[in-house]
């Protein structure tokens, strides 16, 4: 064979080579643009049906923006249900519920972090085990000692239902956080002259807050989106939050159809926003805690 | 306005009085690891004890004045044979970690105990009254850890149904996580261009609120108007062949429930391993030999405890079965045993019975929990990992 043929067949043997990768890449974005169909279609879906004008709410239509598109169902969620008052119950049970649940995950994993006390590892195997059991068990007897101190359908029952649900979790992020920060720091300022405490304040806190930050919004998604206890502990409309309150309105599917379109619009696009911009360190949290369970 | 004003100020109020509570803790264990070696300590401790047991029964537990004093004194007895051991160490990491356990303690262990408490005992809508006039209930025995494997916890499906049921829902639930997560991580670990648009996208079924993505999905499935029977009527309509040779409208929600809730469960739970395994994938690994022999050993460390916590998440889904079937006259042909648990209990109201059955539960999960446990650790001990 001299050397223009091996060239030739080397050229021919490249080109297939190319062309079968180029497939190969074409392929794979086949696969991924119809996936990513899959799992946007339903949220496109629900806002087409928001849109949709005050007499066409029902239909076999499937166009993204129907015809004679109009913002009458936004209007009338917010002026004909109680839609605000839902958004104002979660967001009041979910900010006090995160802050107390943050503020004693962030010192409970510090001690785990750092000491090694009597009982560190028992507890932390019991912190991970808490995670098996399940909800529906514990939410019983929870449901009739609220109802016993008389909590029920107040903010004060769905916090104290809420405010431990994301405890160990939010400790082994957090605990998982602290171990990465080098000892040397706190070690350092205690020469300086601060108790331990100052240099958790001081310095552990203060590194921490991206940390700080998952834990927060992991307990802030949980109880945000939750439904379970809340149907159970809410039974007073004005006092629903706002997964009960969508319930509701799609309870009654063919007539408020549009209603609930324009409320789940309405509250999932804020939720998209923080969760898309705060997933990389969210799943870095996660895997963290996993890993190194 | 005054009613927005109004509740802020409740939820304050409250918080307040739960930090107020942490601060009387702290002081209490404060105390408790400073002067752990003054020779007044165990008496002082326990004569305290004593007044504000006594002190308490006084305001809230007349009739049991003496028993709760003796009690608060023992109790406290205990704790300070506890701290003068310890001899004031670790005292930071105790007092850091007191309120925490407290937390959990109250509404965790305490409620466990509680439910044990029930489920030997008879909690119904008949004696739900009595009880909480008096905290009284009659005893029981085993009765309803019988009728948990005798009777039906709703009206029809039995407690081996619902048991294999939900064995099938987490084996092909997980299974599918998993597989549609490896595909999805396959194709997003190739050299693409938009690889964050795509990434974004994907992952929206999870980042979407669950109960909005869920009543979502349910939309898609109703008879008449869910996208999945338009489209079937259209081809219907287009090619009447198809018509022909059976294909027609299906009834998802009624006649097949727990497919619906399957499929739905499914898109719900693949971009969570998709995210998982796609953090654990190296860059070039891509041939079926590559991918026995190195995608997968470098995978499963990450794999392996996002299995496990997919496994017990959808063994304990309750959301998406009960917002698909859970309204009035629901069927209870995607019942699982959790979700048939959280029915018994609060569309049912059998109290006791619940108990009984959420402890059967918690048993069964428990065994499969050491198993796998058990299982992983021996398949670990092969690659010797650490």
């Amino acid at each position: 064979m001299n050397e223009t043929d091996a060239r030739a067949v080397y050229q021919k043997a490249l080109k297939a080579h190319r062309f079968r990768e180029r497939a190969a890449l074409a392929a794979v974005h086949v696969g991924l643009v119809f996936y990513v169909l899959l799992s946007v279609y339903p949220l496109l879906r629900i806002f087409s049906v928001s849109l949709r004008p005050g007499d066409r709410i029902i239909s076999t239509d499937l166009s993204l923006i129907p015809a004679g598109a109009s913002f009458l169902s936004y209007m009338k969620v917010l002026h004909e249900t109680n839609f605000l008052f839902w958004l104002w119950n979660s967001l009041i049970i979910t900010c006090a519920t995160s802050a107390i649940g943050v503020s004693l995950a962030a010192a409970a994993a510090y001690a785990f972090s750092r000491f090694r006390f009597p009982g560190h590892k028992t507890g932390l195997t019991l912190l991970l085990g808490n995670e098996m059991i399940p909800a529906a068990m514990l939410l019983l007897p929870l449901f009739l000692m609220i109802m016993k101190l008389g909590l029920i359908n107040t903010y004060l029952g769905m916090i104290i239902a809420y405010s431990v649900t994301s405890l160990p979790f939010s400790i082994w992020i957090l605990k998982g956080y602290y171990d990465t920060i080098p000892k040397s720091l706190e070690e350092a300022a205690l020469v300086d002259g601060t108790t331990r405490f100052g240099a958790f304040i001081r310095i552990i806190l203060p590194l921490s807050t991206p940390a700080l930050a998952i834990a927060f919004l992991f307990n802030f998604t949980q109880a945000w989106n939750e439904y379970l206890v809340a149907r159970v502990v809410l039974t007073d409309a004005r006092m629903y939050t706002w997964t009960l309150g969508l319930f509701e309105l799609q309870g009654q599917y063919l007539t408020q159809w549009g209603m609930f379109a324009a409320a789940s619009i309405l509250v999932t696009i804020p939720v998209l926003g923080v969760f898309l911009y705060s997933s990389k360190w969210l799943i870095s949290g996660l895997t963290l805690g996993g890993v190194k369970g | 306005m005054t009613a927005l004003l109004g509740s802020i100020i409740e939820v304050a109020r409250f918080v307040a009085v739960i930090f107020f509570a942490i601060a009387l803790l702290e002081a209490y264990l404060y105390v408790h690891f400073h002067l752990y070696d003054r020779r007044w300590f165990l008496p002082a401790c326990v004569l305290a004890a004593a007044a504000a047991g006594l002190g308490a029964a006084r305001l809230w537990a007349p009739d049991r004045f003496f028993e709760l004093g003796l009690a608060a004194a023992m109790v406290e007895t205990a704790l300070a044979f506890g701290f003068i051991r310890l001899r004031g160490r670790y005292a930071l990491a105790y007092m850091m970690l007191a309120p925490a356990i407290l937390g959990l303690t109250l509404l965790i262990i305490y409620p466990l105990c509680f439910e044990v408490y029930l489920s030997f005992h008879d909690l119904k809508l008949t004696t739900i009254m009595q009880w909480s006039r008096t905290g009284a209930l009659p005893f029981v025995g085993i009765k309803h850890f019988v009728k948990v494997f005798t009777s039906s916890p709703l009206s029809e499906v039995s407690f081996w149904q619902l048991f294999l049921r939900t064995i099938w829902w987490t084996f092909i639930n997980v299974f599918f996580h998993v597989t549609g997560g490896f595909a999805l991580a396959l194709l997003l670990n190739h050299k693409i261009k938009l690889k964050g648009i795509y990434r974004t996208f994907l992952i929206i079924p999870w980042a979407m609120p669950q109960v909005v993505a869920v009543l979502a999905m349910r939309g898609e499935f109703h008879s008449q108007y869910g996208f999945i029977n338009i489209t079937i009527q259209r081809a219907i309509d287009w090619l009447p062949l198809l018509g022909k040779a059976g294909l027609h409208p299906i009834q998802w929600l009624t006649q097949h429930p727990f497919l619906t809730c399957s499929v739905i469960n499914i898109w719900l739970g693949i971009p969570f391993m998709m995210v998982v395994i796609l953090g654990g994938l190296q860059y070039g690994a891509s041939a079926f030999q590559q991918f026995r022999m190195i995608t997968l050993p470098l995978i499963k460390p990450v794999l392996a405890p996002a299995v496990t916590l997919g496994t017990v998440w959808t063994f304990n889904n309750i959301n998406v079965i009960y917002l698909v079937t859970g309204q009035a006259g629901g069927t209870e042909d995607a019942d699982i045993m959790v979700s048939a648990l959280y029915k018994a209990s609060f569309s049912f109201y059998r109290y006791s019975y619940s108990a009984a059955f959420a402890i059967v539960i918690f048993f069964i999960l428990f065994a499969f929990a050491m198993a796998w446990l058990k299982w992983t650790r021996g398949t670990e001990s092969v690659y010797e990992r650490d």
